[in-house]
């Protein structure tokens, strides 16, 4: 299954590349930067920072700066992956990095409930555990080429 | 106040963390390396070319090594093939060694095979 995924010609184009590969690097980076840069002021603010700051506003802009990261990154994550496939599978900090990812958005999904449903005291935790996934999965990522 | 403490507590581990893992870098830069030019001949085991590096895995008298070569580009440039890095071939590799020594890796400033000396950093020494 990872072979065929090394073997198409999207991934073995990248491979072979000079420009495509870092390109797509960098926009995995751009990705990143607009989904943490949409999350931690969001996250801080719930947290107790900038409270003159007005809430609804500040969410509204942030989750589609966010939402648009996200996608990005996750596109160009899989060009990435595809690349060496199935070696990145095996990678233990591949895999703690997808479950890490899994757990940010399980709980990002669990913090807009808790929003919807006016729960402060909730949402804070979410808004906590959201910048400590967030940045653990930076690190699992960073992980993966150093380990 | 606590909660911004906190908060601050935990960028400030967290751009240590990071800080701390850099330097660590097997595949950039040569600071990971030791000073000296460091010279392996062997016979290549097992080629994976291509983005985002290149790694050998070279036999040299029963011991196996790791030796980073370059990006498609770096190959391109001096006219170096991935069929003439294929299995079984004979390669001379002068570079710098991990300044780790019971790691068995090092990174190619030049290679030669078959004769041929493909200069893959030709501004270093």
């Amino acid at each position: 299954m990872w072979e065929a995924l090394e073997a198409t010609a999207l991934a073995q184009h990248l491979r072979a590349s000079t420009y495509s590969y870092p390109l797509v690097n960098a926009l995995h980076i751009v990705g990143l930067a607009l989904l943490l840069g949409g999350i931690t002021p969001v996250d801080l603010r719930l947290l107790g920072l900038w409270r003159g700051i007005p809430l609804e506003p500040l969410i509204r802009t942030a989750r589609r700066t966010a939402a648009f990261g996200l996608v990005l990154a996750l596109a160009m994550g899989l060009l990435l992956f595809s690349v060496r496939a199935s070696e990145y599978a095996m990678h233990p900090a591949f895999q703690i990095k997808l479950v890490l990812i899994l757990a940010a958005l399980a709980n990002a999904a669990f913090g807009e409930h808790a929003h919807r449903r006016h729960e402060a005291g909730r949402l804070r935790v979410h808004a906590g555990l959201s910048l400590g996934l967030w940045l653990a999965v930076i690190l699992a990522g960073r992980a993966i080429a150093y380990f | 106040m606590a909660i911004r403490r906190s908060i601050l507590k935990m960028m400030v581990l967290f751009i240590l963390v990071v800080g701390m893992a850099a330097p660590a870098s097997a595949h950039h830069g040569w600071r990971w390396t030791a000073d000296g030019n460091f010279e392996l001949t062997g016979i290549i085991q097992r080629a994976e070319l291509g983005n985002p590096h290149g790694i050998l895995k070279v036999d040299a008298d029963g011991e196996i090594w790791t030796v980073e070569v370059g990006q498609p580009w770096r190959h391109d440039r001096v006219g170096l093939k991935d069929e003439t890095l294929s299995e079984g071939t004979e390669i001379i590799i002068v570079g710098h060694r991990s300044a780790d020594p019971d790691e068995k890796v090092v990174k190619a400033e030049r290679v030669t095979v078959g004769g041929r000396l493909y200069n893959l950093y030709p501004n270093r020494d």
